[in-house]
């Protein structure tokens, strides 16, 4: 039965993208796989047989970056490969942020992480790694074109250095050099930025990475100084999964034996490949890039009109309550959406998206952000409704009763049709809000726009264009929306609403 | 006929608005506008809201042509009494046509098109035929009167309470004002309640006057209109001191 349904909404998907010449079909696609995903039983990956779900960030290149053709590709990408063929499963590959990427393997996202993740004991604590399958370290990175002598770290002592959010250089940066201002950021792109912005004098990230992408952007950086530290990458699945660690220990050495470990290291890290892989990297075809923010920017407009629908379905009778006198249910309510309305939007996705499966409910990544920006968008709109209702005069309700309206037709007819005119400013204010709240669903690697956009900008390594369309193709779509609420509310003064 | 027996209403700050309040106001085809008078304060709206039973009074009995007030269901309550507000309220987001057949569709049930007739014909009935299509916020203050005044009629109440109709109209169209309502006459009695002495004077067949909560006079037009003129000259002196 779920094999059906995914079969069924592969194809939908697959109708999304050829789609995107006729560009209603998408939309309406995107609409109803959304709706389908709503109501999709949940399933945890992991528990799937036969089928190995590995992650990574696609964000790392040489180890995992998007090639020209939008497809996967790097060193873990084919050590990937290589594990699942030696296991004899098949291999599905989740590209997810890397800062949420250990909760997601707890949480049963996925059933290991290639994503050159270093073996600490800090992380030993919370899963298990399998053997080492390469061996880097940190080091230091300055700027090339840069006066100053920096021979190494002990010369930075008060600058500022840049790390990735969530990489174990941040953890040895701040604990072993705590003379040095460490910031963090969300990835090398940002970092890069910041070196030619002159705000870093330098970062620290892994050396085959580092040289490798400064290579390949053509970035002015040199190393400075020795490794800091080794480091091994291992596997981690979560605790309790002895014969799946057993099983990928078992493919990395037959790998290792075979010569294909030491295959792939020629391929990504060896003199030659290492500048083909350069060329490709500048090369994303526009045409590719139009179609990854266009689909982007539909599953973003997906998720904002059901999360506005249903939002709205709830906030309805919530604004109703929120409206009546004192009541056990009112004190529920108003509790509820003074809590949704003063916590931050990402705590109450990750509460949702990592939270959730604690309870026994894997929800998928779309899942938990229509549900999360379903009752974000339902606390904000439950007080437009409130207000709405309170603008239309008491006198309406009294003037509909003496003539002989019950409470409901009082309520259906004559105080909701009126409430409603006045709350739609508001209400497409909330909606504006609610769209461009989608792109913090990236976070959870959901695929909208912004998602899209980073992993382009991560190829192509220019952040202010791709940042730039991706905010005015929001503005494209907010834009009118806030010009109809500026219109209605002189309509409205003109018709002579709320007025007593 | 409306009869009032020992009406009392206090808010419940305790400030105690209705005096025993007993009253017969009966109607017949001749005179059938009865104007309840009074300075602001005098109770004389609170009395209005008792009538229009949006208001339920804590001791006392109303009684519409012999049947308790309180003991008549929603519905046959207001088929007997409609009320016209001061502030007229209309439904802004309606037409006038769809303002009038509101009502009649979704209380009585009647068929939207026999509706939208009737609408039409008592528009034209009290001169407003022709803005049927309206929204209440492109009507003059009069045409909305008259717009109120159709509303409640469409739905036939024996007795009409309109609260100080004249509040926000000119000179003229009080006058017209009061030929309309007395073209009324017939099936519908009207009560109306203000402190407009020459609107009562050209409308009313009989006036009531009221004085801190309690009936100082129910009698013909002229002599109570006496009386409250000599109650209005004697306040404008004490505020003069």
């Amino acid at each position: 039965m779920i094999r059906k349904i995914q079969k069924w909404l592969n194809s939908l998907m697959n109708r999304v993208s050829s789609g995107i010449k006729r560009p209603v079909i998408p939309l309406i696609s995107v609409t109803i796989f959304l709706l389908a995903a709503l109501f999709l039983p949940l399933q945890s990956k992991a528990s799937e047989s036969k089928r190995l779900t590995v992650a990574l960030t696609g964000k790392y290149p040489p180890f995992s970056f998007y090639d020209p053709n939008g497809e996967l590709a790097g060193f873990d990408v084919d050590v990937s490969r290589g594990v699942a063929r030696e296991l004899g499963q098949e291999l599905e590959i989740v590209t997810t942020e890397w800062d949420g990427i250990l909760a997601g393997l707890l949480a049963g996202k996925f059933d290991a992480i290639i994503g050159s993740m270093a073996i600490t004991t800090e992380r030993q604590k919370q899963v298990d790694f399998s053997i080492p399958y390469y061996v880097s370290g940190a080091q230091l990175f300055v700027n090339a074109e840069n006066d100053e002598q920096i021979g190494s770290i002990d010369d930075l002592a008060g600058r500022r250095v840049g790390v990735v959010l969530g990489e174990t250089f941040e953890h040895y940066l701040t604990e072993t050099h705590p003379e040095i201002e460490t910031v963090t950021y969300k990835s090398t792109v940002d970092i890069y930025q910041e070196m030619l912005n002159g705000r870093l004098v330098g970062f620290v990230t892994d050396r085959l990475v580092g040289g490798y992408q400064i290579k390949s952007a053509g970035m002015p950086f040199r190393p400075a100084g020795k490794l800091l530290y080794r480091e091994q990458m291992g596997i981690p699945v979560a605790h309790g999964h002895p014969e799946l660690l057993a099983q990928i220990n078992r493919a990395l050495t037959h790998l290792e034996k075979s010569g294909s470990m030491a295959d792939l290291n020629r391929k990504w890290f060896g003199p030659a490949a290492s500048d083909t892989v350069a060329i490709h990297s500048f090369a994303m075809s526009n045409r590719t890039i139009t179609i990854r923010l266009l689909q982007g920017f539909g599953v973003t407009i997906g998720i904002a009109f059901i999360s506005l629908l249903c939002g709205f379905l709830l906030a309805v009778p919530a604004g109703v309550v929120l409206n009546s006198k004192p009541s056990p249910l009112l004190l529920l309510v108003r509790t509820t959406v003074d809590f949704v309305r003063g916590t931050p939007v990402l705590i109450q996705l990750f509460f949702i998206y990592f939270g959730a499966p604690q309870i026994g409910l894997t929800l998928s990544p779309l899942t938990s952000a229509v549900i999360t920006l379903s009752i974000n968008g339902a606390a904000y709109m439950a007080e437009v409704v409130r207000s709405g209702l309170m603008a239309v005069p008491p006198g309406q309700k009294l003037a509909a009763k003496a003539l002989g309206l019950s409470n409901f037709k009082v309520f259906r007819f004559v105080v909701w049709p009126q409430a409603f005119r006045i709350a739609i400013p508001a209400l497409v204010n909330s909606a504006v809000a609610l769209l461009k709240d989608t792109a913090l669903v990236s976070v959870i690697s959901v695929a909208e726009v912004l998602r899209q956009a980073q992993s382009i900008i991560s190829v192509t390594y220019n952040p202010m264009k791709y940042y730039f369309i991706v905010a005015l193709m929001f503005f494209v779509f907010t834009y009118p929306l806030m010009k109809f609420a500026g219109r209605w509310e002189k309509t409205l003064k003109k018709r002579g609403f709320a007025d007593d | 006929m409306i009869k009032v027996n020992d009406l009392e209403f206090t808010y419940p700050d305790g400030t105690a608005v209705l005096k025993k309040v007993s009253l017969e106001l009966s109607f017949d085809q001749e005179e059938h506008i009865t104007a309840i008078v009074g300075r602001s304060g005098s109770g004389k709206t609170t009395l209005l809201q008792c009538l229009a039973r949006f208001l339920m009074p804590k001791h006392g009995r109303i009684e519409i042509d012999g049947v308790a007030a309180h003991s008549m269901t929603e519905a046959q309550f207001r088929s007997k009494v409609g009320v016209v507000f001061q502030n007229l309220y209309l439904f802004p987001h309606l037409t006038v046509l769809d303002n009038l057949t509101l009502a009649p569709v979704h209380v009585t049930g009647m068929a939207e098109k026999l509706a939208e007739q009737k609408a039409r014909e008592i528009l034209e009935r009290v001169g407003v035929g022709d803005q049927a299509d309206s929204y209440p916020a492109q009507l003059s203050g009069g045409q909305a009167q008259r717009v109120a005044i159709a509303r409640a009629l469409l739905l036939k109440p024996d007795f009409l309470l309109l609260d100080e109709p004249t509040s926000a109209l000119d000179i003229n169209t009080t006058n017209a004002l009061a030929k309309l309502l007395q073209s009324l006459g017939g099936s519908t009695n009207f009560i109306i309640v203000t402190h407009d002495i020459p609107f009562v004077r050209k409308v009313a067949h009989r006036a009531v006057l009221i004085r801190d909560g309690r009936v100082v006079t129910h009698d013909t037009v002229e002599s109570v209109m006496e009386l409250f003129q000599q109650e209005e000259k004697q306040a404008e002196q004490v505020n003069a001191q």
